[in-house]
Protein backbone atom coordinates (compact mmCIF):
# COMPACT_ATOMS: atom_id res chain seq x y z
CA UNK A 1 0.00 0.00 0.00
CA UNK A 2 2.58 2.54 0.82
CA UNK A 3 4.43 1.44 -2.14
CA UNK A 4 1.97 2.03 -4.38
CA UNK A 5 1.51 5.43 -2.66
CA UNK A 6 4.90 6.48 -3.02
CA UNK A 7 4.77 5.20 -7.04
CA UNK A 8 1.20 7.36 -7.10
CA UNK A 9 2.96 10.52 -5.60
CA UNK A 10 5.97 10.09 -7.47
CA UNK A 11 4.12 9.76 -10.90
CA UNK A 12 2.00 12.78 -9.95
CA UNK A 13 3.78 14.94 -8.87
CA UNK A 14 6.83 14.35 -7.06
CA UNK A 15 8.88 13.89 -10.43
CA UNK A 16 8.46 18.09 -11.72
CA UNK A 17 9.20 18.49 -7.98
CA UNK A 18 11.83 16.87 -7.55
CA UNK A 19 14.13 18.10 -10.47
CA UNK A 20 13.42 21.75 -9.15
CA UNK A 21 15.06 20.84 -5.35
CA UNK A 22 18.98 19.63 -7.01
CA UNK A 23 20.02 17.65 -3.84
CA UNK A 24 16.79 15.69 -4.07
CA UNK A 25 17.48 14.92 -7.82
CA UNK A 26 20.54 14.00 -7.19
CA UNK A 27 19.47 11.32 -4.50
CA UNK A 28 16.82 10.31 -6.33
CA UNK A 29 19.51 9.30 -9.44
CA UNK A 30 21.57 7.47 -6.95
CA UNK A 31 18.87 5.39 -5.66
CA UNK A 32 17.75 4.81 -9.32
CA UNK A 33 21.25 3.39 -9.60
CA UNK A 34 20.83 1.36 -6.66
CA UNK A 35 17.25 -0.16 -8.16
CA UNK A 36 18.60 -1.22 -10.94
CA UNK A 37 21.52 -2.81 -9.60
CA UNK A 38 19.45 -4.84 -7.34
CA UNK A 39 18.20 -8.67 -8.50
CA UNK A 40 13.99 -8.78 -9.72
CA UNK A 41 12.73 -10.43 -6.71
CA UNK A 42 12.76 -8.19 -3.80
CA UNK A 43 12.48 -5.18 -5.92
CA UNK A 44 8.95 -4.08 -4.28
CA UNK A 45 9.59 -3.59 -0.41
CA UNK A 46 13.45 -2.33 -1.51
CA UNK A 47 11.62 0.82 -3.87
CA UNK A 48 9.43 1.17 -1.10
CA UNK A 49 11.89 1.45 2.11
CA UNK A 50 13.74 3.49 -0.76
CA UNK A 51 10.80 5.82 -1.35
CA UNK A 52 9.83 5.99 2.44
CA UNK A 53 13.80 7.23 3.46
CA UNK A 54 13.84 9.96 0.62
CA UNK A 55 10.17 11.22 2.22
CA UNK A 56 12.02 11.11 5.86
CA UNK A 57 15.28 13.06 4.53
CA UNK A 58 13.07 15.78 3.53
CA UNK A 59 11.43 16.97 6.69
CA UNK A 60 10.39 20.36 4.82
CA UNK A 61 6.42 19.81 5.35
CA UNK A 62 5.56 21.81 2.26
CA UNK A 63 6.65 18.90 -0.48
CA UNK A 64 4.21 16.65 1.57
CA UNK A 65 1.21 19.13 1.57
CA UNK A 66 2.02 20.28 -2.24
CA UNK A 67 1.60 16.48 -3.09
CA UNK A 68 -1.07 16.06 -0.80
CA UNK A 69 -3.08 19.17 -3.13
CA UNK A 70 -1.66 18.07 -6.32
CA UNK A 71 -3.11 14.56 -5.80
CA UNK A 72 -6.34 15.92 -4.34
CA UNK A 73 -6.71 18.37 -7.38
CA UNK A 74 -6.30 15.01 -10.12
CA UNK A 75 -8.62 13.25 -7.99
CA UNK A 76 -11.03 16.02 -8.12
CA UNK A 77 -10.03 16.37 -11.69
CA UNK A 78 -10.55 12.81 -13.24
CA UNK A 79 -13.71 12.32 -10.61
CA UNK A 80 -15.16 15.05 -11.64
CA UNK A 81 -14.53 14.33 -15.42
CA UNK A 82 -16.37 10.40 -15.03
CA UNK A 83 -19.18 12.69 -12.85
CA UNK A 84 -19.66 14.80 -16.05
CA UNK A 85 -19.06 11.56 -18.38
CA UNK A 86 -21.60 9.70 -16.62
CA UNK A 87 -24.38 12.74 -16.61
CA UNK A 88 -23.86 13.31 -20.20
CA UNK A 89 -24.37 10.14 -20.61
CA UNK A 90 -27.56 9.44 -18.32
CA UNK A 91 -28.93 12.71 -19.78
CA UNK A 92 -28.85 11.58 -23.30
CA UNK A 93 -30.16 8.38 -22.34
CA UNK A 94 -33.04 9.81 -21.15
CA UNK A 95 -33.76 12.03 -23.75
CA UNK A 96 -34.04 8.94 -26.17
CA UNK A 97 -36.37 7.13 -23.91
CA UNK A 98 -38.48 10.21 -23.63
CA UNK A 99 -38.60 10.36 -27.41
CA UNK A 100 -39.34 7.20 -28.09
CA UNK A 101 -42.37 7.83 -25.42
CA UNK A 102 -43.98 10.42 -27.57
CA UNK A 103 -43.21 8.45 -30.76
CA UNK A 104 -45.11 5.43 -28.67
CA UNK A 105 -48.06 7.52 -28.03
CA UNK A 106 -47.97 9.27 -31.39
CA UNK A 107 -48.83 5.72 -32.96
CA UNK A 108 -51.37 4.25 -30.33
CA UNK A 109 -54.44 4.36 -31.41
CA UNK A 110 -56.31 5.98 -28.67
CA UNK A 111 -56.54 9.41 -29.05
CA UNK A 112 -56.06 10.08 -32.44
CA UNK A 113 -58.45 12.14 -34.56
CA UNK A 114 -59.97 15.37 -34.45
CA UNK A 115 -63.04 15.77 -32.51
CA UNK A 116 -65.79 18.37 -33.68
CA UNK A 117 -68.92 18.59 -31.12
CA UNK A 118 -70.79 21.89 -30.02
CA UNK A 119 -70.23 22.58 -26.69
CA UNK A 120 -73.11 23.65 -23.08
CA UNK A 121 -73.13 27.35 -25.19
CA UNK A 122 -73.79 25.96 -28.63
CA UNK A 123 -70.55 26.67 -29.69
CA UNK A 124 -68.87 24.73 -32.47
CA UNK A 125 -65.69 23.09 -30.65
CA UNK A 126 -62.75 20.58 -32.29
CA UNK A 127 -59.77 19.15 -30.80
CA UNK A 128 -57.27 21.60 -31.77
CA UNK A 129 -58.97 24.00 -30.01
CA UNK A 130 -58.07 22.66 -26.67
CA UNK A 131 -53.69 21.85 -28.17
CA UNK A 132 -51.81 23.86 -25.55
CA UNK A 133 -53.57 23.18 -22.64
CA UNK A 134 -54.16 20.04 -20.50
CA UNK A 135 -57.21 18.06 -20.84
CA UNK A 136 -59.26 16.14 -18.92
CA UNK A 137 -61.97 13.94 -20.75
CA UNK A 138 -64.66 12.10 -19.43
CA UNK A 139 -67.21 10.75 -21.44
CA UNK A 140 -71.09 10.07 -19.63
CA UNK A 141 -74.65 11.23 -19.93
CA UNK A 142 -77.03 13.51 -17.98
CA UNK A 143 -79.50 10.53 -17.08
CA UNK A 144 -76.59 8.56 -15.47
CA UNK A 145 -77.67 7.08 -11.76
CA UNK A 146 -74.63 7.43 -10.05
CA UNK A 147 -71.26 6.92 -11.34
CA UNK A 148 -71.10 9.58 -14.14
CA UNK A 149 -71.83 12.50 -11.24
CA UNK A 150 -69.60 10.56 -8.82
CA UNK A 151 -66.83 10.46 -11.50
CA UNK A 152 -67.50 14.58 -12.47
CA UNK A 153 -67.11 15.66 -9.14
CA UNK A 154 -64.25 13.46 -8.43
CA UNK A 155 -62.66 14.98 -11.87
CA UNK A 156 -63.72 18.65 -10.03
CA UNK A 157 -61.99 17.84 -6.98
CA UNK A 158 -58.79 16.67 -9.10
CA UNK A 159 -58.67 20.24 -11.34
CA UNK A 160 -59.41 22.48 -8.11
CA UNK A 161 -56.32 20.32 -5.95
CA UNK A 162 -54.19 21.44 -9.39
CA UNK A 163 -55.75 24.66 -9.59
CA UNK A 164 -54.33 25.46 -5.69
CA UNK A 165 -50.95 24.76 -7.26
CA UNK A 166 -49.94 28.27 -8.79
CA UNK A 167 -46.75 26.51 -10.48
CA UNK A 168 -49.19 23.51 -12.04
CA UNK A 169 -50.27 25.25 -15.92
CA UNK A 170 -54.19 24.65 -15.70
CA UNK A 171 -56.20 21.98 -16.38
CA UNK A 172 -59.46 21.97 -19.30
CA UNK A 173 -62.06 19.62 -17.85
CA UNK A 174 -64.22 18.15 -20.40
CA UNK A 175 -67.57 15.92 -20.73
CA UNK A 176 -68.51 14.50 -23.86
CA UNK A 177 -71.99 12.87 -23.99
CA UNK A 178 -72.40 9.11 -24.99
CA UNK A 179 -76.38 10.07 -24.81
CA UNK A 180 -76.81 12.71 -28.03
CA UNK A 181 -80.86 11.45 -28.01
CA UNK A 182 -81.65 13.66 -25.09
CA UNK A 183 -78.11 15.42 -24.09
CA UNK A 184 -78.56 18.38 -26.18
CA UNK A 185 -77.06 22.09 -25.83
CA UNK A 186 -79.05 23.27 -23.08
CA UNK A 187 -79.35 19.88 -21.10
CA UNK A 188 -75.76 19.79 -20.86
CA UNK A 189 -75.48 23.47 -19.62
CA UNK A 190 -78.13 22.31 -17.00
CA UNK A 191 -75.84 19.99 -15.72
CA UNK A 192 -72.18 21.35 -16.01
CA UNK A 193 -73.34 23.71 -13.51
CA UNK A 194 -72.95 21.02 -10.52
CA UNK A 195 -69.40 20.87 -11.37
CA UNK A 196 -66.17 22.39 -11.67
CA UNK A 197 -66.84 26.07 -12.98
CA UNK A 198 -64.83 25.35 -16.02
CA UNK A 199 -65.92 21.88 -17.02
CA UNK A 200 -66.85 22.34 -21.07
CA UNK A 201 -69.63 20.20 -21.39
CA UNK A 202 -69.69 18.51 -25.35
CA UNK A 203 -72.31 17.46 -27.57
CA UNK A 204 -73.67 16.97 -31.54
CA UNK A 205 -75.06 14.61 -33.78
CA UNK A 206 -75.29 11.07 -33.24
CA UNK A 207 -72.77 10.18 -35.73
CA UNK A 208 -70.63 13.38 -34.33
CA UNK A 209 -70.68 11.51 -31.03
CA UNK A 210 -69.99 8.57 -32.16
CA UNK A 211 -66.79 9.75 -34.54
CA UNK A 212 -65.75 11.72 -30.68
CA UNK A 213 -65.81 8.34 -28.74
CA UNK A 214 -64.33 6.32 -31.21
CA UNK A 215 -61.11 7.86 -31.01
CA UNK A 216 -60.96 6.98 -27.74
CA UNK A 217 -62.46 3.60 -27.68
CA UNK A 218 -65.77 4.43 -26.03
CA UNK A 219 -67.87 1.63 -25.77
CA UNK A 220 -71.63 2.79 -25.14
CA UNK A 221 -74.68 0.90 -25.41
CA UNK A 222 -78.62 2.53 -24.43
CA UNK A 223 -80.68 -0.33 -22.62
CA UNK A 224 -84.10 -0.72 -22.60
CA UNK A 225 -86.40 2.13 -23.29
CA UNK A 226 -89.12 1.87 -20.16
CA UNK A 227 -92.67 3.45 -20.32
CA UNK A 228 -91.48 6.99 -19.58
CA UNK A 229 -89.07 6.19 -22.45
CA UNK A 230 -85.91 6.72 -20.26
CA UNK A 231 -83.49 4.50 -20.11
CA UNK A 232 -79.57 3.95 -18.64
CA UNK A 233 -76.56 4.11 -21.33
CA UNK A 234 -74.36 1.75 -20.56
CA UNK A 235 -70.43 2.81 -21.15
CA UNK A 236 -66.44 3.39 -20.73
CA UNK A 237 -66.18 5.49 -17.60
CA UNK A 238 -62.25 6.11 -17.81
CA UNK A 239 -60.60 9.37 -17.35
CA UNK A 240 -58.40 10.71 -19.77
CA UNK A 241 -55.36 12.64 -19.44
CA UNK A 242 -54.46 14.32 -22.71
CA UNK A 243 -51.30 16.40 -23.44
CA UNK A 244 -50.88 19.97 -24.51
CA UNK A 245 -50.05 18.32 -27.73
CA UNK A 246 -53.29 16.83 -28.15
CA UNK A 247 -51.28 13.25 -27.20
CA UNK A 248 -53.05 10.62 -25.15
CA UNK A 249 -51.01 10.32 -21.72
CA UNK A 250 -52.46 8.57 -18.87
CA UNK A 251 -56.14 6.95 -17.70
CA UNK A 252 -57.79 6.34 -14.30
CA UNK A 253 -60.91 3.96 -13.82
CA UNK A 254 -62.99 4.07 -11.34
CA UNK A 255 -60.94 2.50 -8.16
CA UNK A 256 -57.74 5.31 -8.41
CA UNK A 257 -58.85 8.18 -5.87
CA UNK A 258 -58.73 11.83 -6.35
CA UNK A 259 -55.30 11.72 -4.60
CA UNK A 260 -54.37 9.39 -6.63
CA UNK A 261 -54.75 11.12 -9.90
CA UNK A 262 -53.88 14.79 -8.94
CA UNK A 263 -50.42 13.34 -8.13
CA UNK A 264 -50.05 11.10 -10.85
CA UNK A 265 -51.30 14.46 -13.38
CA UNK A 266 -48.58 16.51 -11.46
CA UNK A 267 -45.64 14.13 -12.12
CA UNK A 268 -46.96 13.77 -15.61
CA UNK A 269 -47.00 17.85 -15.72
CA UNK A 270 -43.60 17.53 -14.24
CA UNK A 271 -41.91 15.15 -16.82
CA UNK A 272 -43.71 16.74 -19.88
CA UNK A 273 -41.44 18.28 -22.66
CA UNK A 274 -42.95 20.02 -25.10
CA UNK A 275 -42.63 18.37 -28.56
CA UNK B 1 -88.10 14.08 -19.90
CA UNK B 2 -84.87 16.74 -18.18
CA UNK B 3 -82.40 14.53 -15.90
CA UNK B 4 -82.38 15.06 -11.91
CA UNK B 5 -80.22 18.16 -10.83
CA UNK B 6 -77.78 18.09 -8.41
CA UNK B 7 -80.15 18.54 -5.85
CA UNK B 8 -82.30 16.07 -7.01
CA UNK B 9 -80.16 13.36 -7.04
CA UNK B 10 -78.89 14.21 -4.12
CA UNK B 11 -82.18 13.71 -2.38
CA UNK B 12 -82.77 10.59 -4.62
CA UNK B 13 -79.01 8.84 -3.27
CA UNK B 14 -80.35 9.80 0.56
CA UNK B 15 -83.34 8.39 0.32
CA UNK B 16 -82.15 5.17 -1.52
CA UNK B 17 -79.03 5.04 1.34
CA UNK B 18 -81.85 5.02 4.02
CA UNK B 19 -83.76 2.31 2.23
CA UNK B 20 -80.25 0.35 1.99
CA UNK B 21 -79.99 0.89 5.80
CA UNK B 22 -83.21 -0.23 6.83
CA UNK B 23 -83.19 -3.31 4.65
CA UNK B 24 -79.60 -4.53 6.20
CA UNK B 25 -81.15 -4.26 9.32
CA UNK B 26 -83.94 -5.94 9.16
CA UNK B 27 -82.20 -9.08 7.06
CA UNK B 28 -83.81 -7.74 3.79
CA UNK B 29 -87.61 -8.07 4.43
CA UNK B 30 -89.08 -5.56 2.05
CA UNK B 31 -92.45 -6.00 4.51
CA UNK B 32 -90.49 -3.87 7.35
CA UNK B 33 -89.06 -0.81 5.07
CA UNK B 34 -92.18 0.02 3.35
CA UNK B 35 -92.26 3.70 4.02
CA UNK B 36 -88.44 3.83 3.01
CA UNK B 37 -88.83 1.85 -0.61
CA UNK B 38 -91.92 4.53 -1.61
CA UNK B 39 -89.83 7.41 -0.29
CA UNK B 40 -86.86 6.24 -2.44
CA UNK B 41 -89.55 5.22 -5.53
CA UNK B 42 -91.21 8.96 -4.70
CA UNK B 43 -87.52 10.86 -5.36
CA UNK B 44 -86.02 8.79 -7.93
CA UNK B 45 -87.04 8.45 -11.44
CA UNK B 46 -88.45 4.57 -12.05
CA UNK B 47 -85.02 4.33 -14.52
CA UNK B 48 -82.52 4.62 -11.25
CA UNK B 49 -85.08 2.57 -9.38
CA UNK B 50 -84.56 -0.10 -11.55
CA UNK B 51 -81.13 0.42 -11.46
CA UNK B 52 -80.16 1.20 -7.81
CA UNK B 53 -82.16 -2.04 -7.07
CA UNK B 54 -80.17 -4.61 -9.71
CA UNK B 55 -77.09 -3.14 -8.09
CA UNK B 56 -77.82 -3.73 -4.32
CA UNK B 57 -78.29 -7.42 -5.69
CA UNK B 58 -74.63 -6.94 -7.52
CA UNK B 59 -73.36 -5.25 -4.59
CA UNK B 60 -74.56 -8.44 -2.15
CA UNK B 61 -73.18 -10.98 -4.19
CA UNK B 62 -69.60 -8.95 -4.52
CA UNK B 63 -69.28 -9.21 -0.86
CA UNK B 64 -70.66 -12.65 -0.51
CA UNK B 65 -67.81 -13.81 -2.93
CA UNK B 66 -65.94 -11.67 -1.04
CA UNK B 67 -66.32 -13.15 2.42
CA UNK B 68 -66.91 -16.68 1.67
CA UNK B 69 -65.42 -17.33 -1.67
CA UNK B 70 -66.64 -18.94 -4.90
CA UNK B 71 -68.30 -22.46 -4.85
CA UNK B 72 -68.62 -23.23 -8.61
CA UNK B 73 -72.27 -24.97 -9.48
CA UNK B 74 -72.06 -28.46 -9.30
CA UNK B 75 -72.35 -28.87 -13.65
CA UNK B 76 -73.34 -32.14 -14.77
CA UNK B 77 -70.82 -35.08 -14.37
CA UNK B 78 -68.42 -35.43 -17.19
CA UNK B 79 -68.88 -39.30 -18.28
CA UNK B 80 -65.80 -41.42 -17.42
Amino acid sequence: MLGLRCIVGDLCGGGRLLRRLPHVQQKWRCESVQLYGLPPAPRLPRQTQVCFLSQGQNPTGSRAKMKLRTRLLVTLLFGGGLLAVWWFVHREKQQKLHRQRIEQLQKVAVGQGDFSLLDHTGRRRTKRDFLGSWVLLYFGFTHCPDICPDELDKLSAVVLALDQDASLPPVQPLFITVDPERDNVAALARYVKDFHPRLIGLTGTPEEVKHAGRDYRVYANPGPKDEDGDYIVDHTILIYLVSPDGLFLDYYNRMKTQEQITESIRNHMKTYVRL
Amino acid sequence: MAAPNSAERKACWDARDQLWKCLDDSDDKAASCQNFQREFEAKCPAQWVKYFTKRRDFLKYKEKLQTEGFTPAEGPRQPS
